[in-house]
């Protein structure tokens, strides 16, 4: 049994209500442009369920997904014609980090890092934020294996 | 967690029939809504509730697996929590005698609840678990065999008090290796470990009934006819202890009785090749009966014995397919005059230091005649001579010499401990083991099996018969 792409492809089932509950964001986001269409949270669905299949995970709700559509509304780089692509960049990097960071991290904190980079040093690159991000998977590796994880240190910076 | 199966094939519930043998064992709950839904119990809309509410179930399970920092797992984790959480709704499901009220349970009954319930009736199992455990040690046997001793002292409390029944109830967390005589590894958790001190307990409290010094004849004499250390083997010593009080009351000895004479060992042999299948079946039957009564043992420790009966007629049927008895029935083994001293001094071992000390000076003598002339002065003890042949501070043929340097009593401790494996209830000659050699872990080893096989043949079997005049008692392997 594939049970990760079992428990995952429930949210996307005509039963689930998870697609109208990220339609209800677009009443909070839609002063800063950004809208989804149910395609869009299907697509985007769809794409962290691979994800999270590539990744060996499970997620039995869409927590994630809403707190990174509230942060990337908010962000100064916030841009409404990469709108779905970018969410999709941020839900790839917030699970290879996951993964990378062997759960003992929170989601909330792991989603702070991730826009604090994005918001700054990174200037609104994706791109930048996966380096950035990979770079502070190893560091953290590093720690764990030398015993002292800067995360659990402090929960504002990593290094 | 166990399936009764055994009464009708399906039976009906109004017109409806539910064909029992499509149920499982491992994920009850599951087969039976699968079944369920079949026979028209339940409908297809309330079993796809039934799996929404399971995953309604799984994901608060798994908030609380991270303690709500995440909500998302690893695969194999959340994959381990659902297992759980399966395994608590069949503690459930499988109170109930009919699958049909189980099913009827689950149509109106929300998931949460049956969950909670389940968890609830796990703790329950699991206290019971504990109390039964206290129990056994108070109980315990007082016999030297490790097995026995470490499940109780080591295993036994690692599930005790690692057991996690909402995140991992299915795992019986602990590795046992006491085997019981009777005992089924399909069942897993709580339900195996209760059942597991349930049946060590029963063993037990029947092997209470004899005397102390008599569950240790017995021992004692199987392992010397097994030639083997019984004290580091698996073995279950409650089918040794009731083999034994049955062939006694074939043999006109009382229940009680353990100690088998040669002849009522002889007297046994010549009933049960004079019998054939179905007699035997009925004379251990009338046995065991006889030791209920003359022991005045309770209905739940009779059920056990049960249990194991049929075990016992098949091993006297095959003892009796090829007409040997000896491994079955243990009686008093011929104890054979001991004249040699004892060489190797167990208590006599030297610390640490000096042992460092001593490789050194080994290590840097010149030749091979300074290096054994200083083992056989300074080492007495055979801990340090395997201490010392472990530390390798030999090389290639210097290890002849040492060997050379041995008393052939001395060669046979060694062969005891080197062809340990092959002596054990190995039916070849000492001579012939020699030849074959033995599968080596230490470079000692392999040089030593390479001396032995240099050796002419009347030696090897003096040293053979040497082999026999040592205890494993007297060696302590640790």
């Amino acid at each position: 049994m594939d049970f990760s792409r079992l428990i995952n492809a429930i949210q996307l089932s005509p039963q689930s209500n998870t697609v109208k509950e990220l339609l209800v964001l677009n009443e909070k986001t839609k002063e800063y442009g950004l809208v989804l269409t149910p395609n869009d949270v299907t697509t985007m669905i769809t794409f962290r369920n691979k994800v999270l299949h590539d990744y060996a995970r499970v997620e039995l709700s869409n927590e994630v997904l809403k707190e990174l559509i509230e942060v990337y509304a908010a962000s100064p780089y916030m841009d409404p014609n990469h709108y779905v692509e970018t969410l999709n960049d941020l839900q790839e990097i917030f699970y290879y980090l996951r993964n990378e960071t062997e759960d003992k991290i929170s989601d909330i904190k792991l989603i702070d890092q991730i826009m604090t980079f994005f918001n700054g040093p990174c200037a609104g690159s994706v791109e930048l934020v996966r380096s950035e991000m990979e770079q502070m998977a190893e560091n953290f590796r590093g720690d764990l294996i030398r015993g002292n994880s800067s995360f659990e240190r402090d929960d504002k910076t990593w290094n | 967690m166990e399936l009764n199966q055994s009464q009708d094939h399906s039976r009906s519930v109004s017109s409806i029939t539910l064909n029992r043998s499509m149920l499982k064992q491992s994920q009850y709950t599951l087969s039976l809504l699968n079944e369920g839904q079949r026979a028209g119990l339940i409908s297809s809309q309330e079993a796809y509730r039934i799996q929404v509410e399971i995953m309604q179930v799984l994901q608060y399970l798994i908030r609380e697996y991270t303690k709500g920092e995440s909500t998302s797992v690893s695969s194999d984790t959340a994959q381990g929590i659902l297992t759980s959480l399966l395994y608590a709704l069949d503690a459930y499901t499988l109170q109930f005698t009919e699958p049909e009220d189980a099913i009827t349970h689950l149509g109106v009954e929300t998931v949460k609840n049956i969950h909670s319930k389940g968890i609830e009736l796990l703790q329950q199992y699991f206290e019971e678990a504990k109390q039964l455990y206290q129990t056994i040690k108070i109980l315990r046997l007082d016999v030297p065999v490790d097995a026995y001793n470490m499940t109780i002292d080591e295993s036994l409390p690692v599930f005790m008090n690692n057991y996690d029944i909402v995140f991992e109830g299915q795992n019986t967390m602990a590795s046992i290796d006491y085997p019981l005589a009777v005992d089924d590894m399909k069942l897993q958790g709580v339900f195996y470990m209760k059942q597991y001190v349930k049946r060590f307990l029963l063993e037990t409290k029947f092997c209470r009934f004899f005397l102390h010094q008599d569950v240790l004849f017995v021992l004692k004499n199987f392992g010397k006819k097994m030639r083997f250390n019984y004290s580091i083997e698996l073995f279950n010593i409650f089918e040794l202890i009731l083999n034994n009080a049955v062939f006694s009351v074939l043999s006109g000895g009382s229940a009680n009785q353990i100690r088998i004479s040669d002849v009522q060992y002889n007297e046994l042999d010549q009933l049960f090749m004079s019998s054939d299948p179905d007699k035997r079946s009925k004379l251990i039957h009338k046995a065991v009966e006889q030791i209920q009564e003359e022991l005045d043992i309770d209905q739940e420790l009779i059920a056990y014995i049960h249990l194991y009966r049929d075990e016992l007629i098949q091993r006297v049927n095959i003892s009796a397919e090829i007409a040997s008895f000896d491994k079955l029935i243990i009686k008093e083994e011929e104890e054979r005059e001991k004249s040699i001293v004892f060489m190797l001094h167990e208590h006599d071992r030297m610390n640490d230091m000096k042992m460092r000390e001593l490789v050194d000076r080994i290590m840097k003598s010149d030749t091979k005649a300074d290096k054994v002339s200083l083992i056989r002065e300074h080492v007495v003890s055979l801990h340090d001579y395997l201490d010392l042949l472990n530390s390798e501070c030999l090389y290639g043929d210097e290890y002849d010499s040492l060997f050379a340097a041995f008393w052939d009593i001395e060669l046979a401790v060694f062969s005891k401990i080197v062809f340990y494996e092959e002596l054990r209830g190995d039916t070849r000659a000492f001579l012939e083991i020699v030849a074959d050699g033995t599968e080596a872990r230490e470079e000692w080893d392999t040089r030593f099996v390479e001396f032995m096989q240099q050796l002419d043949e009347e030696r090897i079997e003096a040293i053979g018969h040497l082999i026999y005049d040592i205890d494993y008692e007297e060696i302590s392997f640790y």
